[in-house]
């Protein structure tokens, strides 16, 4: 059952993945990614994961996608236009990728035929409901990098309100 | 339970992602696009990365995606503030006119 829940969200984030990648209208291809993290979120709380696929909707699809929708209407940007020049570098590094990827896949499906039967988790997880353990692992050896974390959102915060202020000289 | 979920099913669904997304990072010509694109081959990463975390029974995949997603929102807000700072200079963000560093 949970397979097949996992297989059909994974099945609806491949599809919607897809129809992004071939849209040519921007907000049509947000819109898509959308219900592809949608759908992925879903996996995760098959993974045994539901902090992060709150997180995942959230963060990505309600924050991060949000502020590309808006930054899209706001530059006003018109669906790419068909301009009638090959690209055969282009073309050729993009099959190139999707057949490695495709050797890849394959390599994987026969590696794991049986042999990665996933280990039942024998989890130190049972005893703390997820988010509080998680955290727990977060505030102590993750700490470090908890907080350069934090310095980076600040640093990311400065960078786009320079990079985006309206410059005097120009 | 992952007991349920086979770890194959879950890297050939990480894996189709990121080639889609490669494929689209490569094809598209709007910035914006192939920055979408670039946040699926994310997203697939951390897919790979709860898959094997939840296969092991540890919590540091989830550890590691949750810095990946702020990671990710630090990304978006530089990027697309570059975006509208070119935008500003050039019209356009149509990367193939975008050639202020060619030589």
């Amino acid at each position: 059952m949970d397979r097949l829940i996992f297989d059909a969200a994974g099945l609806v984030a491949i599809v919607f993945a897809g129809l992004m990648v071939v849209g040519r209208n921007p907000v049509k291809s947000v819109l898509s990614l959308v219900v592809a993290f949608f759908a992925l979120a879903v996996t995760y709380v098959l993974l045994l994961s539901p902090f992060i696929a709150a997180l995942q909707v959230i963060v990505y699809a309600g924050a991060i996608l949000v502020l590309f929708l808006f930054v899209l209407m706001l530059l006003n940007v018109g669906p790419e236009q068909p301009d009638g020049i090959r690209r055969p570098i282009q073309m050729g590094l993009g099959s190139l990728a999707v057949v490695v990827f495709a050797g890849l896949l394959l390599g994987m499906l026969r590696a794991s035929g049986s042999n990665v039967s996933p280990v039942p988790s024998p989890t130190p997880a049972a005893e703390l409901p997820d988010p509080a353990a998680l955290a727990r692992l977060l505030f102590s050896d993750y700490l470090l990098h908890f907080e350069a974390i934090s310095v980076l959102l600040l640093a990311a915060l400065v960078g786009a309100f320079v990079l985006a202020r309206r410059g005097e000289a120009s | 339970m992952i007991g349920n979920v086979p770890l194959s099913d879950v890297l050939l669904v990480s894996g189709a992602l990121f080639a889609i997304g490669i494929a689209g990072a490569l094809l598209r010509r709007n910035a914006i696009q192939i920055f979408l694109a670039i946040e699926l081959m994310m997203n697939a990463a951390n897919l790979a990365l709860l898959g094997y975390g939840a296969a092991m029974g540890t919590r540091e995949g989830q550890i590691l995606v949750f810095f990946v997603i702020a990671i990710a929102a630090a990304e978006a807000s530089v990027g697309l503030a570059i975006f509208v700072a070119l935008f500003r200079h050039t019209e356009t963000i149509d990367v193939n006119k975008i050639n202020l560093l060619k030589w």
